[in-house]
This record gives structure tokens, C-alpha cells and sequence, in this order.
């Protein structure tokens, strides 16, 4: 380790701005990600309660589309449809 | 595995490890020895240093001294910028605790 160059004396200029900058990015990031994280917990939400109507809907649909084609079907087989 | 790879496996492991470490040890101690001097945070004795650095960056721009610095020494200059700005950057990674994006 002796043949190595010595280590350069870093202005402490640099080294200020380097570790402000440092410390900022890191409180600039974790603000971010809370303020984005907040959004995105609204926006699941609301997507969970549009998910819940959606599926009752879909369900009531499927019902009505598979009573319909029995029907369909019991006429077609000329027998009273169910009621 | 049959019993001779296993043998040989573990005869080759602990070689592994101790190539892996007399490799990555003399490194590590070269790493250390600059990024004590070099990596450190500013010390508060540093403050009078800074203090008239910020002063001098300040006094070139009024003055238009800056106008006058040489090519050479105004690429280096804008390399350290960046590299200082990239801190920056660093830091947020840190602060998002992410690489990529903001897996919120």
C-alpha cells in the first residue's frame, strides 16, 4: 500500500454540497413516496368498492343471460318453461 | 449428488471463500483508506472553508470572473458538478428505498 497515491483533500466546498445533497435527495424521496403512497391507497380503495359493484353486476347479468337462453331452450324443445 | 461431488464440493467451498476473500480484503482496505479521506462529511471545523468557497463562487459570478475560466478547467468543473448533483440522486434511491421507480 505504500506505492499508492495519496488521497486527494476533497474541497470541503464539494464535500458539503455532496452530503447536503445527499440529505436532501433521501428527505425528498421519502416525502415523495408517502405523498404517492397516500395517493395510491385512495385509488385502490375506491378501485376495491368499484370492484365489489361490479361483480354484483356481473353476477346478476350472467343470471339473467342464463335464464333467458333455458327458456329460449324450452321453447325451442316445445316444454312449458320453467317460471 | 453422489458422495465424491459432495466430497469435492466441500473440499472446494472453504478454498472458494478464502479466494473470494484474499481477493476482496486488500480492495476493500485500498477502498477504505480513500473514502476516509475523500468520503467523509465535512467536519464542523470546515464551516470558515466553506463558508468563504460559497463566497468565492458567488463573488466569480458577479464579477463575470467566470467568463474567463479556462475550457480545460470549466469541463472539470462541470464533471465535479455533476457528480455532486448525482448525490442528489443517490440520496433519493435511499430515501424511496427502491432502485427503479417508487413501488408505493
Amino acid at each position: 500500500m505504500a506505492d499508492l497515491v495519496a488521497p486527494v483533500r476533497v474541497s470541503p466546498l464539494i464535500k458539503f454540497s455532496r452530503w447536503s445533497l445527499l440529505l436532501l435527495g433521501v428527505s425528498y424521496g421519502a416525502i415523495r413516496y408517502s405523498s404517492l403512497s397516500k395517493k395510491e391507497n385512495a385509488i385502490r380503495e375506491i378501485e376495491a368498492k368499484q370492484k365489489a359493484i361490479r361483480e354484483v353486476k356481473l353476477a346478476q347479468e350472467k343470471e339473467r343471460l342464463a335464464k333467458e337462453e333455458l327458456a329460449e331452450l324450452a321453447r325451442a324443445a316445445g316444454v312449458e318453461p320453467l317460471p | 449428488m453422489s458422495v465424491r461431488a459432495a466430497s469435492s464440493l466441500a473440499t472446494k467451498v472453504p478454498s472458494l471463500i478464502k479466494g473470494t476473500l484474499d481477493y476482496a480484503q486488500p480492495r476493500f482496505k485500498i477502498f477504505l483508506k480513500y473514502a476516509k479521506v475523500e468520503l467523509t462529511p465535512p467536519s464542523p471545523g470546515d464551516i470558515p472553508q466553506i463558508r468563504s468557497g460559497i463566497q468565492k463562487l458567488l463573488s466569480g459570478f458577479r464579477t463575470g470572473k467566470w467568463k474567463q475560466t479556462p475550457v480545460k478547467e470549466a469541463w472539470l468543473n462541470a464533471l465535479v458538478t455533476t457528480e455532486v448533483l448525482m448525490w442528489f440522486f443517490v440520496g433519493e434511491c435511499i430515501g424511496k428505498r427502491s432502485i427503479v421507480a417508487y413501488q408505493v
